[in-house]
């Protein structure tokens, strides 16, 4: 079959349904646009529970009045257990001062006197340190005198694996709700574009033109658009982000100590060419039944 | 494309078959040309079980031959031609087009038989925002021709009509009896063996009609063989063409001329 033929009676056919095409690009990059945001999220989710997991961190918050002795004790007690990688002490001031450092809130939070932020013994275990054996250290270290609370963030950490998990298969039910979308979308623009240029197919069949000779150009067409669609998607959720980095950075890090993430070049890649795939698939199949001359 | 095949001028002087009867590759048999061209044998199409459209068609059209094919509206003319592009398929006998049976051929062979056939309809069946080149190229493109030859064969296609330098008019700006002159361009511009030409004249006036005949007489005379189906006795009775007439779905007459018939001269008028 000539490619070259396909491609010049498939730019005939965009240009003759060009606002036919343009809305149905343009409700189709909506969903996609679902689906980017979905894996957007997802993959923020992904990297703070990646993020939470590795660290293994452990605060050991100390009481207000706990004896220098004390403190000192609890720390050589910490750093003579095995699974423990590092211990730094934090006093209020400097707790203070990092938490309105990585808030970037200023003057709204700068009048808090230290005193609200508790002084205490940041503890990060080795990597795959079992999370039983981190409870007991947390247990035994909560027992000491100059402890107030132990947080092992275990249980924020397990809720926020549930969150992903449930992020993970939304997107992925969001994916195929799109999927089937695009596929309606394109099959139902391919078929009144057919509609309009049933004249054309049945003198091309007549002429003696294959259904591939026919078929050629509107899937090229439905391709297009999937293409178009993914790629307008991609941009505004490119486009989206870099405006919203700035104001999301800064409280989100203080909250959850990581930045937010684009996606990854790859997942833009398959997005767009998966796009273009079913806009190719829902034209081929919505076409099989026009065929007949 | 060979050389060779083309002339001093660049045009192409060799009968192009970019695609061998039905199938790429099949060679024809030289015996073939003393057969008929085309020839039905004990045809019979239903469309309703109870009431046969076609019913025990016998007839051969011979190589070169320009033949009417007449009869009362339903008397199955058109279910006729349609049976030999493959529009519909017959229910029992045989169809021989250069001595193949198309009556059985498979879908994917049907695009190759009509490549081989030129149709003309009454309703034209143009595309009216395609311009008149794209129009009669599309016959072409079809066959994966290259771009130079598609244009010197279109042209000379639209000379041998009468719409020389129209190539680049929009169809829908042209009269009826131009595009059917279009139609009819389309139909000759890949040289087929065959011309079906479906009630070429029933959408024009006596003298447009008149224009089309006399074109479709002179592509006959160049060889191809043409099947004229229409009921205009008064277009039947300006030639002396073979007639082929059909009633309820029955061959009735086929024999030479209408002034031969008894009385016929009378009954037309």
């Amino acid at each position: 079959m000539d490619l070259k033929a396909i491609m010049a009676r498939a730019r005939r056919g965009l240009r003759e349904e060009l606002r036919l095409y343009l809305v149905a690009i343009s409700s189709l990059s909506v969903a996609f646009l679902c689906v980017g945001g979905a894996l957007l999220v997802t993959t923020n989710l992904s990297l703070l529970a990646e993020h939470w997991g590795q660290s293994g961190r452990m605060s050991v918050y100390l009481e207000d009045e706990a004896a220098p002795d004390d403190v000192t004790q609890l720390r050589v007690v910490l750093e003579g257990l095995s699974e423990v990688a590092e211990v730094q002490r934090l006093t209020s001031e400097q707790a203070r001062a990092t938490f309105l450092e990585e808030a970037e809130l200023g003057a709204e939070l700068s009048s808090l006197p230290a005193a609200a932020f508790p002084g205490s013994i940041e503890v990060t275990l080795r990597p795959g340190t079992d999370p039983a054996r981190a409870s007991a250290i947390a247990t035994q270290v909560g027992q000491f005198r100059a402890v107030s609370d132990v947080e092992t963030y275990r249980g924020f950490f397990d809720r926020l694996s549930s969150l992903i998990r449930a992020g993970e298969n939304i997107a992925g039910l969001l994916a195929l709700l799109v999927a089937l979308c695009v596929l309606a979308v394109i099959g139902n623009t391919i078929r009144l574009a057919v509609a309009r240029r049933r004249p054309e197919i049945e003198v091309m069949k007549l002429c003696g033109a294959t259904d591939g000779f026919v078929r050629g150009p509107f899937v090229v067409e439905g391709m297009f658009q999937g293409l178009a669609a993914a790629l307008l998607a991609v941009l505004v959720l490119v486009a989206s982000f870099v405006a919203l980095r700035g104001h999301l950075d800064g409280s989100l890090a203080a909250l959850t100590g990581v930045r937010a993430a684009f996606l990854e070049p790859w997942m833009l890649i398959a997005l767009v060419f998966g796009g273009a795939f079913v806009g190719a698939l829902g034209s081929a199949v919505s076409l099989r039944r026009y065929l007949v001359v | 494309m060979a050389r060779d095949d083309l002339d001093a001028e660049g045009m192409d002087t060799k009968v192009v078959r970019p695609f061998a009867f039905f199938r790429a590759g099949a060679r024809g048999n030289p015996s073939d040309s003393t057969k008929p061209i085309l020839a039905f044998d004990e045809v019979y199409k239903y469309f309703r079980a109870d009431q046969p459209t076609l019913r025990n068609i016998n007839l051969e059209v011979q190589r070169g031959e320009f033949a009417f094919v007449t009869g009362p509206s339903g008397a199955g003319k058109s279910t006729l031609l349609q049976l030999v592009y493959r529009q519909h398929t017959v229910d029992q006998g045989r169809i021989l087009f250069c001595g193949k049976d198309i009556a059985r051929l498979t879908a994917a062979s049907i695009p190759f038989l009509r490549r081989n056939l030129g149709i003309v309809f009454q309703d034209f069946k143009v595309v009216p925002h395609w311009s008149v080149f794209e129009n009669v190229a599309v016959a072409l493109e079809i066959l994966a021709m290259p771009g130079r030859l598609v244009r010197s064969r279109v042209a000379e296609a639209l000379e041998r009509v009468g719409l020389a330098g129209r190539g680049g008019d929009r169809t829908e700006t042209l009269s009826g009896g131009e595009q059917q002159r279009v139609a009819v361009a389309r139909a000759i511009v890949t040289e087929p063996a065959l011309i079906l030409a479906d009630e070429p004249t029933g959408n024009l006036d006596p003298h447009l009609a008149i224009d089309i005949l006399t074109l479709l007489e002179e592509i006959n005379a160049t060889g191809t063989t043409v099947l004229f189906a229409t009921h205009d006795h008064s277009l039947i009775s300006k030639r002396d063409h073979r007639i082929i007439s059909l009633d309820d779905g029955r061959v009735v007459e086929a024999r030479t001329g209408l002034r031969s018939w008894p009385g016929a001269l009378g009954a037309v008028g």
